[in-house]
Order: structure tokens, then C-alpha cells, then sequence
């Protein structure tokens, strides 16, 4: 349970809200790469922690977000031409670069200078594997860019895609560090999914619906084992890290890809889930990849031209009733990442927390509100950078491993949970 | 026409979930395993709780080796240093929470864990004090917690304790 004003404080992330000043703080993703892909080639609107922004590539190559209307009279500049190192109105023909300098105001002499008095606002725009990175936050703070391990390894071994979630940030970040729902909303994809199917882990979490848990705090937020019972009184840890505000990484699965997500506010009742799958040690294979297009594993498809799911609040999910009776799906809805959106977007646009009853295995969850909490009120008061936003927070790995009952994970998976690029992944 | 999941997830609709309290108070009996903890355990003990209590297992030395019978007993304390019958606090549990302080005796662990068992009452340890303590000695609180509790916290912060009897409503 929260207190109203504290699940106000985490689900609200508007400019001048605690939790947008925090999230400010971070190089968070903004499109997919894919999504500008030549110079010149169509601007995308973008909206971010209630920002409406446009982002778009120009002449040089260079990328820019700024604001999405023409400081003139407020036409969306995602009419504009792409031309000439700039993007045009075309009400007026104003002209801005991707730092979003107006270049050019038609009506006035160049010799006035007057375009010079006009900018709009901007943020970086930076590519990085398969997405391009901004942050929101002071110019003065910004910090080093993002080094997330899926996003560093060559991109023959990554795949990344992103789905709208129609609700808030934080009730979709918190389906990602609570494990114990995989054997009951998951369970029926474990054995068939092409991205799961035939690890050894699977028989564990099948056979042990009642995982104990261990969470762990770590510099950029926690890691969350859940263990389950092996062989000869050992345990089958799944280990799970959590990277503040936004950041986790699912367990692995033998050698499947790794995955797991970012949670981005879009505004506070619509967030970007953010999906990758990456291979430590290899490429994707062709049947890998078609799968991941295919939305297998944690991915999905498509409403044609549009990065909403196809099984969607309008069509009900896709709900299969006799497929729930039948066990094929535990819920009636097919896939990983429906079977979520579904249930986290049935608590409607923004979680009301007063009325829930949490038990003692929520306290990852419990644990990662009381985090953010304690760290947006470190930055508003002190300015304190919060956990997170440091590259080296981001040297983290899941691992899914076998242990001595005796042994703690965090000694155990100590090495394992350090992400070093090109060493291969601890999985079972 | 419009699905059921559209026309009900929207904001407007959400301000008809039934205001209605939809749970009964939860028992949550908080217990210091140590010295240390004890004393988290009685400033916690001051703020406004639902239905939390606050005790103090007695006996941090000596704990029944295995096989070996022991008396339920005499294990608790309440804070003002009366005798608290294990069994009969447990029974009146929903949760039973046991603070445990980094590199300190937690033998008690196992004497309230076997009551809990027996009741079927869910048991969930914090560590506390890890920051002063080397990573041998938190190794080796996690060891001797791990049986007995269905749920292992690090706390990092001292006020976490709070916060998390907060969430649980307790």
C-alpha cells in the first residue's frame, strides 16, 4: 500500500514533479533507430514525460529532438519540410536546426538577426545499438551515455522493439520485478514459446509455485532473487536486477537471448515498454530473429504502421476463454508481453496503490517504491544524482543458476551478475 | 462498438472501484533477533500501527541444537521484558517479521520458524546493519536465515523496516 500523495509523487513525471526531475536525470530511450533511417526522412512526433517533442534527422545526419511547434503561431512542425540541414514550417517557412536554433525566418532580413532570438527547446538525441538516447534534464548535469550491455554488443546480436502501454510508467515497471507471476500468468508459454521452451529452469518453476525470495540492494537499485527447489537440496535461483527508475533484465533461459525492458513515461496514463533480447557471445540466429519479429519471447506484433500491440484494450486481448479452460494460456491471453499489458492496463490509467493489499513476497516491489522515494527526495532537497545514472550502474547481468543451499546468490552469482562484454551468460 | 476493456479502463471509470476497505487488519508480529535490532524494534514500536506488535526473542545464546526438544515459551519478550508465549503469539499471526542485525546471533530464527511452520504463518527476515559489516559476515546471516524465512531482505536504511510494515498495512 502507498499513501496517495506517495503514489502521486512516483506515478507523476511531468516537467516540475519529483519523480520527472529524477527521471530527467538519465539517458532514457526515446525512438527506435529504425525509426529515422535516412537523412532527410520524415520527422517523428514524440512524446515524452508529458513533453510533445519531434524528433528528426537532417541533411548531415545529425539527429534532433525538440519542441514539437513552430514558435510562430504553434503549427506542428511535424508538417515540416526535411531539408537543407533543417526542418521548415510550412505555414511561414521558420526554419530549425536539430539543436533547434531557428536558421531561417522568411518574413524578416537576415540582417536583423532576428531568427537568432528564436529557439526552440531541445534535448540530445544520440544513437546508441538500436535506439536513439536523450535525456531531459540541465544541460550541466547531463552525464555519460547509457552503457547498457544489450546496447553494446554489435547489433548482429540485439534486437530491440517497443509497444504503447496505455497506462502509467510505474504499474508496468513493477509487473518487471515481480517474479512470482511467471508461474501462474506465464506458465502456459514456458514450454512452447520458441524464446523459452526447453531450459532446464523452466521444470523448476513449473514444479515450485511458492519461489522464497531474497532481495538485495546493489548501487543502482536491487537485484531480486527468487529461489525454487533443485536437485538435492539445492536451490534454482532466478536473479533478477533492477536499475533505478526504469531498468530490468529477465533471467535467462538456457541459451536463449537475454531480455528484459525499460519502462518509459509517455505521459502519466501511457508509458513505452521497451524490449530487447540480446546474445552475449553470438549472433541472433535467422530462426531467432523471425521469431522475435513474429513477437515471440517477450516482443509482440503489430496494429499495422503503428507500435501498439495488435492484442489491445479494444479487442479485449484477443481474451480466448476456452484457451484459459484449457490451460493452453493461464489467462485467456496469448503471449508474454499481452498477458501483461492486459492485467497491468485492467488497473486503469494510473494504479490507485491506497487500496491494495501487498503480501511479504512484494518486497522487491516494496523495496524499489521505498528506493525511488527516498532518491527523488535526495535531488529535490540536496540535488542528489540519483542511483542509476552512473554507466557503471549499468554493468549489470540476470543470471539464473543453481546453488548450494547454503549460498547466498550474491556470492554465488557474484561475478555472473557484472555484465563484461563478450563473456557468455550463467544460465540454466 | 466499443470493447468492455476499452470502456472500462479509462480514468472516469476508475473512480468507480468500490471505496470499500477489502481487507480485514493483518497481525504482523515484528521480532528482534539481537541486541542491535532490539532497539530498531522499540523506536519502530512508537509510530501509530494497525495491528502490529512488537517483541524481543529472549534468548540470543543456547538455541536448541537439532534433534534436541525446547520449551516454546520462554523464547519472547514484549518490550517491556514480560514473558510472551511463542506459540500463542505466532497463533494469533498473519505474518511474523524477524530483524536480524549483520554478523549477529540469529539462532532464535529457527525456534520461531518452527512455531511459524507449524502454524502455516509466513516468515519474512530483514537484515540490518549490513554497511558496517564485511560481505563474510552478511554471508553468513543469510546462511543462517535462509531456512526460515520465506522472505530474505538487506535493508540498507534502517527506516526501510517501516516502510515496508507500511506496505503490508500492518
Amino acid at each position: 500500500m502507498l499513501r496517495k500523495e506517495q503514489n502521486d509523487l512516483l506515478t507523476q513525471t511531468a516537467p516540475g514533479t519529483p519523480m520527472g526531475q529524477m527521471f530527467r536525470c538519465y539517458w532514457i530511450p526515446a525512438l527506435l533507430a529504425s525509426e529515422l533511417p535516412e537523412n532527410e526522412c520524415p520527422p517523428v512526433r514524440v512524446k515524452l514525460l508529458s513533453e510533445r517533442l519531434l524528433a528528426f534527422r537532417d541533411s548531415n545526419g545529425k539527429y534532433g529532438l525538440i519542441d514539437e511547434f513552430c514558435a510562430h503561431r504553434g503549427v506542428s512542425l511535424w508538417f515540416g519540410r526535411n531539408e537543407e540541414g533543417g526542418l521548415r514550417c510550412p505555414y511561414h517557412g521558420w526554419k530549425y536546426d536539430v539543436t533547434g536554433q531557428c536558421m531561417d525566418v522568411p518574413s524578416e532580413p537576415v540582417e536583423s538577426g532576428f531568427c537568432q532570438k528564436i529557439k526552440l527547446k531541445s534535448y540530445p538525441l544520440v544513437k546508441r545499438g538500436a535506439v536513439l538516447w536523450t535525456y531531459m534534464g540541465p544541460p550541466d548535469k547531463q552525464p555519460p551515455l547509457p552503457e547498457w550491455e544489450f546496447a553494446m554488443v554489435p547489433e548482429n546480436q540485439t534486437f530491440v522493439s517497443k509497444r504503447l502501454q496505455e497506462s502509467n510508467w510505474l504499474q508496468a515497471m513493477e509487473g518487471g520485478i515481480d517474479s512470482s507471476h511467471v508461474s501462474f500468468l506465464h506458465r502456459g508459454d514456458l514450454h512452447t514459446d520458441p524464446l523459452f521452451k526447453g531450459a532446464k529452469g523452466n521444470e523448476y518453476n513449473l514444479k515450485d509455485m511458492r519461489p522464497h525470495f531474497e532481495v538485495v540492494e546493489q548501487p543502482g537499485g536491487l537485484y531480486i532473487g527468487a529461489r525454487r527447489n533443485a536437485e538435492n537440496g539445492s536451490y534454482y535461483w532466478r536473479i533478477t536486477p533492477w536499475v533505478m527508475p526504469y531498468f530490468t533484465q529477465i533471467p535467462p533461459r538456457a541459451d536463449h537471448p537475454m531480455h528484459g525492458h525499460f519502462w518509459i513515461p509517455i505521459d502519466d496514463e501511457n508509458c513505452w515498454t521497451w524490449t530487447y533480447d540480446f546474445h552475449p557471445v553470438r549472433p541472433l540466429t535467422p530462426r531467432e530473429v523471425e521469431a522475435l519479429k513474429d513477437g515471440a519471447g517477450v516482443h509482440f506484433k503489430y496494429e499495422p504502421g503503428t507500435y501498439r500491440p495488435i492484442a489491445n484494450k479494444d479487442n479485449d486481448y484477443l481474451m480466448d476463454r476456452a484457451a484459459q479452460k484449457a490451460g493452453t494460456t493461464y489467462s485467456g491471453v496469448a503471449g508474454f508481453a499481452s498477458q501483461d499489458a492486459s492485467l497491468q492496463e485492467s488497473m486503469g490509467p494510473i494504479c490507485d496503490r491506497t487500496k491494495e493489499n501487498l503480501v511479504s513476497t512484494d518486497n522487491g516491489i516494496i523495496m524499489a517504491r521505498h528506493r525511488m522515494l527516498r532518491a527523488a527526495k535526495a535531488l529535490v532537497e540536496k540535488g542528489t544524482i540519483p542511483p542509476g545514472v552512473d554507466p557503471e550502474h549499468h554493468r549489470v547481468r540476470s543470471v539464473s543458476i543453481v546453488l548450494p543451499p547454503d549460498q547466498a546468490f550474491k556470492d554465488g552469482a557474484k561475478e555472473a551478475l557484472v555484465s563484461r562484454l563478450g563473456a557468455p551468460q550463467t544460465t540454466v | 462498438m466499443q470493447s468492455e476493456s476499452a470502456r472500462m479502463t479509462t480514468a472516469e471509470q476508475a473512480r468507480f472501484r468500490i471505496n470499500h476497505p477489502n481487507s480485514k487488519p493483518r497481525s504482523v508480529k515484528v521480532v528482534a533477533l539481537d541486541a542491535r535490532s532490539e532497539a530498531v524494534v522499540k523506536r519502530l514500536a512508537l509510530g501509530q500501527w494497525q495491528n502490529a506488535s512488537f517483541l524481543i526473542a529472549k534468548h540470543f545464546d543456547g538455541a536448541p541444537r537439532s534433534g534436541e526438544g525446547w520449551n516454546m515459551k520462554d523464547w519472547l519478550s514484549d518490550l517491556a521484558g514480560r514473558t510472551k508465549d511463542l506459540v500463542d503469539e505466532v497463533a494469533t499471526a498473519d505474518l511474523v517479521v524477524m530483524i536480524a542485525t549483520a554478523g549477529a546471533n540469529a539462532q532464535a530464527a529457527a525456534v520461531i520458524a518452527e512455531a511459524c511452520n507449524v502454524r502455516k504463518v509466513m516468515t519474512t527476515a530483514l537484515i540490518i546493519g549490513s554497511e558496517s559489516k564485511s560481505d563474510e559476515e552478511l554471508s553468513k546471516s543469510l546462511a543462517s536465515l535462509r531456512p526460515y524465512a520465506s522472505m530474505l531482505v538487506i535493508a540498507g536504511n534502517d527506516d526501510y523496516i517501516e516502510a515496508m510494515l507500511v506496505a503490508l498495512r500492518a
